[in-house]
């Protein structure tokens, strides 16, 4: 099997299982590194970020009152949650996470229409770079302004979860399990009115974006962003040899996340970037042997390999090439 | 009256003396003991071009004639050229008596390959040369982009530019664009001025994926070149690389494909040209191209074996692949712009480490003994980084010698005793290693 077709079939795999777990009575816990969401009733598992907001509003006495059981209660879930990272870094946005398959089904569509598609120069990325950090703050302070609503106190005591509000997974997802109620615009109060409204064209953006640019939203994902930070003591890793690079940019090329560094790397094995999904595509496509390779624990897994890059464009043979000919290519006009 | 025949006769005995300089040196190739009959169809096609003058045997058979674009340097995407259904010829000359006709009108001082390629614009004659109306020409060196406009007062010429500092993103930018200017280009001439000759995703993917072919099958002779028993001279494999730019890709590379076949068939018989005690000599510098067969001929006369070089008519002309990210023409262009950009080590970069990396991982690869390094004279980029290259390969202990010529054969003899010495001093280098029988070359 391919490396494409490995990685479609997990995470399509991945994607029933987080979604429709329940049916299965599958219930794995709150703490999934990705983003199974709590507003798909019949998923297995709960995206950590709603953990956090939620642990956060909980210590600051905004639900329920600060008790040392909540405080163990996520200290666990914490640890497992790095654990889970550690054990496959983010691959867990690459090969797992439903709304990150859901993008690449999109993007593929948009591929069989012949849509144009977007790539993003490294100023324009350098830039994006900021806005997760929005959403990260946004989790992580406005919990707070809830918990000591001193100004504007009707606004926030409203904006629970402050984040899942805004995140385009609580509309999308549900949807796609059949839980059409989360599209809705909420009426309840103008806070909710602005946020679900924000929300949902955040989605559409999402959506809309996802068919002329790979992995859209994943630029702008806190999760994502925090996954980042565990790339140095994940146990999966991008390496590339140096000698061995041409630097032909073909890796930059095929990036879904458009990163640059690996091609311009030089003088550093570790090539796994903060933005880095390890999807593995430079690995498939790049046309030097053992330039790139996959390393689990120290142990290569899977390496770029000449021979791969020629078969995948489907050349290697001169047989190929006779039926080439045959359609009398560069014969017409 | 009088006059045109003075031009006629002068004509005539330009394109004598290049046929007699280019039959010496074919029949020399043709005359190695046990060569592979795969290589007649590259010294064929040589000798249409040079010999009988009648390029389009090889490069242009088809009945409906296609119209003929001259590319220079190994900058301009040949598949643009391919896919909008006109053939392209790499015009970069290595021809002695062109070269001196190039000095009445550019300076005596500039390398031979660009008098060269004047000389047979100014001397008309050579029908590959007289058949190209347009030629494109990428602003590599000074001397390539001048040589635009002085070739510009016979020919139309399209300058495309080469940005160089390769890794800047303004660099990716202009590139891109011209590219996408230069295809638009191609299509209209291509199309007789028709408008509506775009060139489709597919026709250019399926120019892609012929290259590609060749690619593959290019990367399959390095690979045989790379084995420890050497079954191809050196000599024989520069003619096949150079052949390149005067067929068509998919003969190219089906004769290619025999020849490896062949050449496999060696390797497994153990049929080695020439002992393992061979000094290995990889050529950095200045491309060799045929007819100028000067330098890999003396080393390889001198007992050498010439495994690989780093010429941009050689090995390394087709060596970098065109990746294809997304099933579009964006997608296609980009990797094109990429191809013809990034992984380029011509000197005309700066910085250019990446010629480091390459040569190390070349000599490495192909095991070579000593590198010669090939100036041609005039060729100011690539004496700049001789200092470069020499210090990386003293690290690695390779003996670097360099040579300084140009395609004048009167200084053979001198050359003969540099690189004689050169290749006396490697083998007892060699010896040293392994102290087991002596190297003795078959030819
Ligand atoms: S970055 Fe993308 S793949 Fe990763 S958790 Fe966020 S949405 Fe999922
Ligand atoms: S595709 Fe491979 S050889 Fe090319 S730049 Fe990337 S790592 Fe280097
Ligand atoms: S760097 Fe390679 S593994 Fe990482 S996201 Fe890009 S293509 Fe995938």
């Amino acid at each position: 099997m391919n490396l494409s077709r490995l990685r479609w079939t997990v995470s399509s795999v991945a994607f029933a299982v987080l979604l429709f777990g329940a049916y299965l009575g599958l219930y794995f816990g709150d703490f999934l590194p990705t983003f199974s969401c709590r507003y798909a009733d019949t998923r297995s598992g709960t995206c950590f970020m709603m953990t956090i907001q939620r642990t956060i509003q909980m210590l600051l006495g905004t639900i329920g009152g600060f008790a040392r059981k909540d405080m163990m209660i996520f200290l666990k879930q914490l640890l497992y949650f790095s654990l889970l990272v550690m054990l496959i870094g983010r691959a867990w946005c690459g090969w797992i996470c439903p709304l990150g398959f859901f993008q690449d089904v999109l993007y593929w569509i948009g591929r069989k229409l012949r849509i144009g598609y977007v790539r993003f120069s490294k100023t324009i990325r350098n830039r994006l770079v900021w806005i997760k950090w929005g959403f990260m703050f946004v989790a992580l302070l406005i919990p707070l302004w809830v918990a000591f609503p001193v100004f504007f106190p009707h606004v926030a005591l409203n904006l629970r979860m402050p984040f899942c509000q805004l995140c385009p997974g609580k509309y999308i997802l549900p949807l796609l399990v059949g839980n059409p109620d989360r599209i809705a615009v909420n009426y309840e109060s103008t806070t909710h009115l602005v946020m679900s409204l924000l929300g949902l064209s955040f989605s559409v953006l999402v959506v809309l974006g996802a068919v002329i640019k790979n992995r859209f939203w994943c630029r702008f994902c806190p999760l994502g962003l925090i996954l980042s930070w565990f790339r140095k003591i994940s146990f999966f890793k991008l390496m590339k040899d140096d000698e061995k690079c041409t630097r032909c940019e073909i890796c930059y090329n095929i990036c879904p996340m458009d990163i640059h560094e690996v091609f311009e790397s030089r003088g550093r094995k570790d090539v796994t970037f903060p933005e880095c999904h390890l999807c593995l595509k430079c690995i498939q496509n790049c046309p030097e042997t053992d330039a790139l390779k996959a390393v689990y624990l120290g142990m290569p897994i899977y390496r770029s390999s000449s021979k791969r890059f020629f078969k995948n464009s489907g050349t290697s043979t001169a047989g190929d090439f006779r039926a080439l000919k045959k359609i009398g290519i560069g014969h017409e006009h | 009256m009088n006059q045109t025949n003075i031009a006629d006769k002068q004509k005539n005995r330009f394109l004598k003396s290049i046929a007699r300089r280019t039959t010496i040196e074919l029949e020399k190739l043709r005359q190695i003991p046990e060569s592979p009959p795969a290589l007649n169809y590259f010294y064929d096609a040589m000798e249409s071009v040079f010999v009988r003058n009648e390029p389009e045997r090889f490069l242009n058979p088809d009945s409906t004639k296609k119209k003929m674009i001259g590319v220079y340097c190994m900058m301009v995407p040949e598949e643009l050229i391919d896919a909008a259904g006109a053939v392209s010829v790499r015009l970069c000359a290595g021809c002695f008596e062109s070269s001196q006709i190039g000095e009445d009108r550019i300076p005596k001082d500039v390398c031979p390959l660009v008098k060269s390629a004047m000389g047979f614009t100014i001397q008309k004659g050579l029908a590959a040369v007289d058949l190209c109306d347009v030629v494109i020409i990428p602003t590599t060196c000074d001397a390539k982009r001048k040589l635009g406009e002085e070739l510009s007062a016979f020919k139309n010429v399209w300058m495309i530019e080469v940005p160089h500092i390769k890794d800047a993103e303004f660099s990716r930018r202009i590139w891109i664009d011209q590219l996408y200017g230069l295809k638009s280009k191609i299509e209209k001439y291509a199309g007789n001025g028709r408008a509506k000759t775009k060139t489709s995703s597919r026709y250019l993917g399926a120019a892609i994926k012929k290259t590609a072919v060749a690619q593959w099958e290019l990367r399959q002779l390095l690979s045989i070149r790379q084995s420890k028993s050497p079954v191809i001279w050196g000599r024989q494999a520069v003619v096949v690389e150079n052949a390149y730019a005067y067929t068509r890709t998919e003969d190219w590379a089906e004769n290619l494909a025999q020849l490896n076949i062949q050449l496999a068939e060696k390797v497994k018989n153990n049929n080695a040209v020439c002992s393992e005690n061979c000094p290995r000599i990889f050529i950095a510098g200045s491309p060799v191209i045929f007819p100028n067969t000067k330098i890999q001929s003396l080393v390889e006369e001198m007992g050498g074996i010439l495994v690989a070089d780093e010429s941009c008519a050689g090995d390394r002309y087709l060596y970098d692949p065109i990746g294809n990210p997304e099933n579009s023409l964006a997608g296609q262009m980009t990797g094109i712009a990429s191809r013809y950009l990034a992984p380029c080590i011509c000197p005309a970069f700066t910085p250019n480490d990446d010629r480091l990396f390459m040569i190390k991982r070349m000599v490495a690869d192909f095991a070579a003994d000593g590198v010669l390094y090939h100036v041609l004279k005039g060729c100011v980029i690539y004496d700049f980084e001789l200092h470069r290259v020499e210090k990386i390969l003293n690290r690695a202990k390779i003996p670097v010698l360099r040579i300084e010529t140009d395609y004048n054969p009167e200084d053979v003899e001198q050359l003969r005793t540099r690189i004689e010495a050169f290749i006396e001093m490697l083998k007892s280098q060699k010896k040293k290693k392994r102290s087991d029988s002596l190297c003795q070359p078959i030819s």
